[in-house]
């Protein structure tokens, strides 16, 4: 077992080296004209105040997958428009994190005062969790306007992030399982308990009040 | 009859132990795997004339596909200063497509054992299985036959059975039931043991006519022959529950049962069995095994209960043949993947993946650049990674096909036509 740790522990460093090696110009694969887009759009990022990793993290992630330069471009630029709605929506007191997982958000169809009225309603908990899994849920499928409003009941009752991570992997399952992917969210969502005050749900934008009231 | 001369069969069904059946269960593309196990059984509660102790080997080679499974595999064990072949077994499986959640299955073995050359038992089962499938639960029916050559104690016997199984994270839960019928030649061994008989005369395979064609162990085997008013029908039921573990570089597996049936075919040393099976993978190729327990007896055999213990070594190589087309999604070969703390900073990634020759990671903490996972073990993956506290996204990737979501975290579009997972790692 010995020989095993060290082995991995050996692997970990010579990983770790092997990152530190490429660190050294990361967006040195990118062609001049692009990576000067993206340079300027970093800058902008860095002026106003937003995290600039998630711009530089996702060229990376375009040449890692061989997406164009345009395409790699336009994600950038995306990216960045998402990060500054995020902070808009979420407020200054926002982390990195949170904006992150916002922007995320924002990119898959959630609209900025839905963001807002979570954000509106922390009293001091962290957004990042809930966030992650709007996201994901909208991704597979769930009608944006029944994923926010859930998410947004289940953070005005209490509900920690393990709940939400809860919630996540058991509407996957029913998914996967051939459930309707809005129907297995509010299925699932019920089966949370209260843990916080009962308050009036404001309803999202967008949402039908028929909506609202399930 | 209860035949003295198999230690083998103790060796042979001690190493048939250490490969279990939950492949079959878990399987997703074709593979095909070769081992060559080694070590050293010792067995007791057959006879004290035999060696308590043997070396044996045993090669086996195993392909699966998703609707179809073959294996084989054999023993030699050394007796004294003599290699000798022990046994041979040859089983198949056939899926049928799964309609509904439910599939057909067809179980062919033909298996031979020689305790030397002049005892040998064959024997060939048969059995067809429903099998209704949800997610991780199954619950299985069936019926089959067993038909021994070479033993002629026993007629065919037919098999009822049943079971369910379900998969709790990595540890998979089995319960069986199984009821065997068959038709017993009553010899002066049992008639004396159970006195549910009436006597009957031993008849030498010399005043046996016709003949049946044992084969060139027949003088042995025709011993007991009996007229037909010697005939009684006899019924088993085994009751067997089964756990099996699997835990990073350790496998562990426990089984245990318990066998109903009248005193004349049931012996009290054979009603309840159990065994414990533990393999450790010291590396991707090469674990380290031990089993020991108590194994049923084996009536359409001839075989009868006893007690094992083996340690030994295991070698395993899983080739992937060259042109291998996926026929499920690269993400249902994931049967797990787990990221958990290792230290400051440090995520421990494990994965489980069978069939497979290369998974790799990617993601914002390796400024997406390609990253192997540590095979260890049978379908183990990992790695020891820097990650800090926060959002990160992450691909994996297995044998350099395309980029996808992990399962069993969030994901979201990654902008490039696929999806990316994402973790939040807190501090």
């Amino acid at each position: 077992m010995r020989a095993i740790t060290l082995l991995a522990i050996a692997t970990s460093v010579s990983f770790a080296q092997d990152t530190r090696g490429r660190a050294a110009d990361p967006l040195g694969r990118l062609d001049p004209s692009t990576r000067y887009a993206v340079e300027m759009l970093m800058d902008s990022a860095r002026m106003v105040g937003l995290p600039y990793g998630p711009l530089e993290s996702k060229a990376l992630e375009g040449i890692a997958k061989r997406a164009s330069s345009r395409d790699i471009l336009v994600a950038v630029r995306r990216v960045f428009r998402s990060l500054r709605d995020a902070r808009t929506a979420l407020g200054p007191s926002a982390s990195a994190d949170e904006l992150a997982a916002g922007a995320g958000a924002l990119r898959v169809g959630v609209v900025g005062s839905e963001l807002s009225h979570l954000a509106a309603t922390r009293n001091g908990n962290r957004l990042t969790v809930p966030l992650v899994v709007l996201a994901d849920l909208v991704t597979r499928g769930v009608p944006r306007d029944t994923a926010s409003l859930t998410i947004f009941q289940l953070w005005l009752h209490g509900a920690a992030d393990d709940d939400f991570l809860g919630l996540w992997r058991s509407v996957e399952r029913d998914i996967v399982s051939g459930t309707d992917p809005g129907v297995a969210l509010l299925n699932r969502a019920r089966e949370i308990p209260a843990k916080g005050p009962s308050t009036a749900v404001p309803p999202a934008t967008g949402v039908r009040p028929e909506d609202a009231k399930s | 009859m209860t035949r003295q001369t198999l230690p083998v069969t103790a060796v042979a069904v001690t190493l048939a132990l250490l490969t279990t059946g939950e492949h079959a269960i878990a399987q997703g593309a074709s593979e095909l795997e070769m081992r060559l196990e080694a070590g050293a059984a010792r067995t007791s509660g057959v006879t004290a004339l035999l060696p308590t102790g043997s070396m044996a080997v045993t090669p086996g080679l195993r392909y699966a596909s998703r609707g179809f499974s073959l294996e084989t595999k054999g023993s030699a064990w050394l007796n004294g200063q003599e290699w000798r072949v022990g046994d041979a077994i040859l089983s198949t499986e056939t899926r049928s497509p799964t309609w509904h959640g439910v599939r057909g299955e067809l179980l062919a073995i033909a298996s031979r054992i020689m305790a030397s050359p002049a005892d040998v038992s064959n024997q060939v089962d048969a059995a067809g299985r429903l099998h209704f499938i949800r997610e991780r639960t199954g619950v299985w029916v069936g019926s089959g036959i067993i038909r021994p050559l070479r033993i002629a104690t026993v007629a065919n016997a037919s098999v009822y059975s049943g079971g369910v199984w379900t998969k709790l994270r990595s540890t998979t839960l089995r319960a069986t039931v199984t009821n065997v019928l068959f038709t017993k030649f009553a010899s002066n061994d049992t008639v004396s043991g159970g006195g549910a008989a009436t006597a009957c005369p031993i008849v030498t395979s010399a005043a046996v006519a016709p003949k049946p064609d044992f084969g060139p162990g027949a003088s042995a085997m025709t011993l007991h022959t009996s007229p037909s008013s010697c005939r009684r029908e006899s019924r088993l039921t085994d009751v067997e529950g089964g756990v099996r573990w699997e835990h990073r570089l350790l496998e562990l597996s426990f089984r245990g049962g318990q066998r109903f049936g009248e005193r004349v075919d049931v012996t009290p040393s054979s009603r309840s069995w159990g065994s414990a099976h533990a393999a450790i993978w010291l590396s991707s190729q090469f674990a380290a095994v031990a089993a020991g327990g108590s194994e049923l007896a084996q009536p359409t055999r001839g075989l009868p209960a006893r007690r094992f213990a083996s340690l030994g070594v295991m070698l395993a190589y899983w080739p992937i043949p060259r042109g291998t087309v996926l026929v499920v999604s690269p993400i249902n070969q994931v049967h797990a993947f787990e990221l958990r703390p290792a230290g400051v900073a440090l995520q421990r990634l494990t994965a489980q993946i069978g069939g497979v020759e290369r998974v790799e990671i990617m993601g914002d903490f390796t400024d997406w650049s390609p990253v192997p996972l540590v095979r260890r073990g049978r379908d183990h993956w990992e790695l020891l990674i820097p990650m800090g506290q926060g959002v990160h996204h992450i691909n994996l990737r297995i044998d350099g096909g395309k980029w996808f979501a992990p399962p069993g975290v969030p994901s979201i579009k990654d902008d490039f036509s696929g999806e990316v997972g994402v973790l939040v790692i807190k501090s």
